[in-house]
């Protein structure tokens, strides 16, 4: 016969209501709208007149997606990226955010630096690097012909590969500054008496960081890993503004892919299928990662 | 005396922040001094970077109202504000709720939370696009407002439920005694012991919403043009108009930019401790 | 002024039982300690008297009313965290008043309250402070303040001096033990140190393990503990066992090893086996008496504690002023019969023989 005080009652029922508006927000805006996208890859869906005609569907539209080449370059491309990307950020921000943990680095002034980046909307990015990358007048070209590195002006954007790799450029000069933020914490949470430790022990300067700086930074990085490869696949802006998906389709990731099966071709329930599948991709790396994390934690407790 | 293996050490390490410097804020030069330049100036070989050339007309170009610039500002001001004064409003309550009082199904939404972080925005675009426009509400600040918290309520309520649960319980129980309802308590003791995580959070929702880009490009047409809309058309339609390009560009991250220096430490620890608690 | 019961509390945390059927009755006007150490429940207790926990079984009776169901502010307690918990952002002046600005007292009564509650404290002079910027002494005063504004029917302590330094401590419950005479308000208080009990309370309960040990006054529990738990933790030094046995030669006496101390009040041999325990003040060094060996000299003061090696053990015995002996000394240890306490060897309760 348990008696709640008055106390704990209220604060129940006070739980209830607080949470509540938030609670019908996030069902309204994402709970449904996410039921709705699979139930929609099930479908064709029709623009008559003024309205929307259903038709089942079944299974094709992801049938259709296993054997489209588009789709099927789309995602090698969007794995490529996001794999080059993680990498390269990962490596460029535990760098700059070892610089900043040095006595040297730690001045306010190069904390700012690295918001400015963060802060610029990513299509604020895309317009600076598409004035950067221009053929004629871009100063890319003119810093490298007056380097005399190359006699021509290229046409950044305008070939396969290298239009893609550019945007993989823009993308991580972008990423790095946050990646380098959350590393920097992570730095910083490493006690320092572990450090005078090893160096007691007689490692130097590179031992310390294979075996204390490493392994304390393991969450952070692993963190900072996820959060780098569900950005890569959101890529979007970049796509928009430099180059549209051209030349020739070279550029076209798998969100954008979505987004103009969708908003150019209407066929809506093919875009849902895509970009479910992206969800799905997304929903498996971070399991991945999750676990990733887990064991770590259980072995602490009984180490 | 320094060692000579020290000094090297601090000879790499200053040219490392330097080559960082230059790289990180190269670009962002360049493109401020580029909007200053007149077009002649940035098409001639080599440009001409003559201090002399500056000027603002690029600004006074895309400011006119023709080009969409100008109400493309407003516009993402009072979306950023709303959606920033809003979620903050009912992410704090809910972030509360989460941290003290014993909610049945909080591990639930919490799961809900992480995974918002999760997936791609197109999935949700689709089905939203699809009601709204059923509703008539496309091209509507409200619907870019809702669409907007959809992914930055959970930011705050992850954020604010860490700060509130290191609100020490004894805290809301003194005030208990006195006579505090829960509401009181929240009200009178908890939010003001937490004006930097709110603030914090507050300007990063802001900046989030400001510059976000795709659900603006497919739930707006033409009365609800966010500034980085008016950007990116200004890249398609104007891209030869290398200056005034830039200077839209830059125009619309001044308040963002400086909204996150000024608030950097906020930000900086704000952010910083949320993720570590992730 | 209340008076409070609490009728066969039961608390459980899960499967954890922390409190088990426990039984209290706090008179008008008492000052009762409930005394223990860390995890014994204490603090769970208190905190179910103030309605900030459940009660898994059991009632609380406030003036014989029922306030299981009631919050903390409806059953009219006011209480003093070990922590303070002082509101960080408002002043001593706004922290004091906040349980009348809640009410929306006006604002004349609200200040002229808060005004005699400061004089009262000697708080006028921090009245603009923020707790920040207050020394652990003054910031407990305002917690006290706030409690004392309310004029409660029962005042709830929870471990409120364990963060001051001990000069302080004992000042403050000078100054605690004034305040109640003054105020004669029903309080109850919790604490593990047990020289804080003794010196602050009518009476005491000690609990180990969410069950209730003794309740009884100062005087009772210090002289006639009901268990071996008791009195081991009441009295400083702690009091020393030894384990031996009855025996009938020339008299009751109790054996330790070949040491016979004679019992005079004992009528007849008992039955079961019982261990005896001695305090300090009882235990005398000199030329008569066992054979020991010095192991430690503790001088206090006023007295210095010496610990001998005998037969039954160790014991220490107080000594006045200061003492000269040395470590591996050899001297004589006399046990005082009439300190002598007797527990069951089993039961561990105290058998009073007479």
């Amino acid at each position: 016969m348990q008696q709640i005080s008055e106390y704990n009652r209220r604060r129940i029922r006070m739980g209830i209501w607080f949470s509540a508006p938030a609670v019908i927000v996030l069902l309204t805006v994402l709970a449904y709208p996410i039921l709705a996208s699979w139930v929609l890859s099930f479908l064709r869906v029709y623009f008559a007149g003024q309205g929307l005609s259903f038709r089942f569907y079944g299974l094709t539209n992801y049938t259709e997606l296993l054997t489209n080449q588009l789709f099927r370059e789309a995602l090698l491309r969007s794995i490529y990226f996001t794999l080059v990307e993680v990498i390269v950020v990962t490596f460029l921000a535990l760098t700059v955010a070892l610089l900043l943990n040095h006595p040297l680095g730690r001045h306010a002034f190069f904390r700012v630096v690295l918001l400015v980046p963060w802060a610029l909307a990513p299509v604020a990015n895309a317009v600076l690097w598409k004035w950067i990358y221009n053929a004629n007048y871009g100063i890319l070209n003119q810093a490298l012909i007056g380097l005399g590195i190359i006699d021509r002006n290229i046409i950044w954007l305008g070939s396969p590969v290298l239009a893609l790799n550019m945007i993989l450029l823009a993308d991580i000069w972008k990423a790095v500054p946050f990646i380098a933020l959350l590393l920097l914490a992570g730095l910083q949470n490493i006690p320092s008496h572990l450090y005078k430790a090893a160096r007691l022990d007689g490692a130097n300067a590179w031992q310390q960081f294979q075996h204390v700086t490493l392994p304390g930074l393991k969450t952070t990085l692993i963190i900072s890993i996820v959060l780098q490869s569900i950005w890569a696949l959101k890529v979007f802006d970049l796509i928009y503004v430099l180059t549209k998906g051209s030349p020739a389709d070279s550029t076209v990731l798998l969100n954008y892919l979505s987004w103009r099966v969708t908003f150019s071709n209407l066929d809506v329930g093919y875009g849902a299928a895509i970009a479910n599948v992206l969800f799905v991709l997304m929903f498996i790396l971070s399991l991945v990662y999750i676990r990733a994390l887990r064991p770590r934690k259980t072995k602490e407790k009984v180490g | 005396m320094i060692s000579y293996k020290h000094q090297l050490s601090r000879f790499f390490v200053r040219m490392g922040l330097a080559i960082f410097t230059c790289v990180a804020l190269g670009p962002v030069i360049w493109a401020v001094v580029t909007s200053l330049l007149p077009l002649t100036a940035l098409t001639s070989r080599p440009p001409d970077l003559n201090p002399l050339n500056m000027t603002l007309e690029n600004y006074g170009l895309v400011l006119d109202s023709s080009r969409g610039l100008f109400s493309g500002l407003i516009n993402s001001f009072i979306i950023a504000t709303f959606t920033s004064a809003v979620g903050l409003v009912i992410g704090s309550m809910a972030a509360y709720a989460l941290a003290r009082l014993n909610m049945p199904g909080s591990s639930l939404i919490l799961m809900m939370i992480l995974a918002t972080q999760m997936f791609p925005g197109i999935v949700i675009a689709i089905p939203l696009f699809l009601v709204m426009s059923r509703m008539g509400i496309v091209d509507t600040h409200f619907a870019l407002i809702l669409v907007y918290l959809s992914f930055t309520l959970p930011i705050v309520i992850w954020i604010l439920k860490a700060f509130f649960e290191s609100v020490p319980m004894e805290l809301e129980r003194a005030a208990a005694v006195d006579g505090a309802q829960p509401l009181q308590t929240f009200q009178h003791i908890v939010l003001p012991i937490s004006l930097p995580p709110l603030f914090a959070t507050g300007v990063f929702v802001f900046i989030e919403a400001w510059n976000e880009f795709f659900f603006a490009i497919i739930l707006t047409r033409i009365n609800v043009k966010t500034a980085p809309i008016a950007i990116a058309e200004f890249s398609g339609q104007y891209q030869t108009l290398y200056g005034q390009m830039l200077a839209s560009a830059v125009l619309a991250s001044i308040p963002v930019v400086f909204l996150a220096i000024i608030f950097r430490r906020f930000i900086l620890e704000g952010f910083v401790e949320g993720a570590i608690k992730a | 002024m209340a008076t409070l019961e609490l009728i066969d509390i039961t608390k459980k945390f899960g499967a954890v039982t922390a409190v088990d059927g426990f039984h209290l009755k706090v008179e008008d006007g008492e000052f009762v300690t409930l005394l223990g150490p860390s995890g014994c429940g204490k603090s769970t207790i208190l905190n179910m008297i103030a309605g900030l926990e459940d009660v898994t079984a059991g009632a609380i009776q406030i003036n014989g009313k029922t306030v299981n169901a009631l919050g903390p502010f409806e059953r009219d307690v006011a209480m003093v965290f070990q922590n303070y918990a002082l509101y960080p952002h408002m002043t001593v002046e706004e922290n004091i008043g906040f349980s009348l600005r809640l009410r929306k007292r006006p604002k004349s009564e609200v200040q002229e309250k808060v005004q005699r509650v400061a004089e009262m404290l000697e708080l006028e002079k921090l009245m603009q402070r923020l707790p920040r910027e207050l020394s652990g002494g003054q910031q407990q005063r305002v917690a006290i303040g706030r409690a004392v504004i309310r004029e409660p029917s029962i005042f709830l302590f929870d471990e409120p001096f364990s963060n001051l330094d001990a000069a302080l401590r004992i000042k403050t419950r000078g100054e605690i033990k004034e305040l109640h005479q003054r105020l004669g308000v029903t309080s109850v208080f919790v604490t593990h140190d047990q020289e804080e009990a003794l010196s602050l309370s009518d009476r005491i309960a000690v609990l180990q393990a969410g069950r209730l040990e003794q309740y009884g006054s100062p005087e009772e529990v210090y002289l006639r503990p009901a268990t071996k738990y008791v009195a081991r933790f009441i009295g400083t030094p702690q009091m020393d066992f030894f384990s031996g046995e009855f025996i009938d030669k020339e008299g009751l006496r109790y054996k330790v090893g070949e040491a016979e101390i004679p019992v005079p009040t004992l009528t007849r041999l008992p039955e079961a086996a019982f261990d005896a325990g001695v305090r300090a003040e009882f235990v005398s060094l000199g030329q008569k008496g066992f054979d020991a060996t010095v192991r430690l000299v503790q001088p206090v003061g006023p007295f210095t504690y010496v610990t001998v090696d005998w037969q039954g053990g160790s014991v220490t015995a107080r000594v006045n002023g200061v003492s000269h002996l040395k470590p591996k000394e050899h001297i004589k240890v006399d046990i005082d019969p009439q300190g002598l306490l007797f527990f069951d060897r089993a039961t561990s309760m105290r058998i009073d023989i007479l």
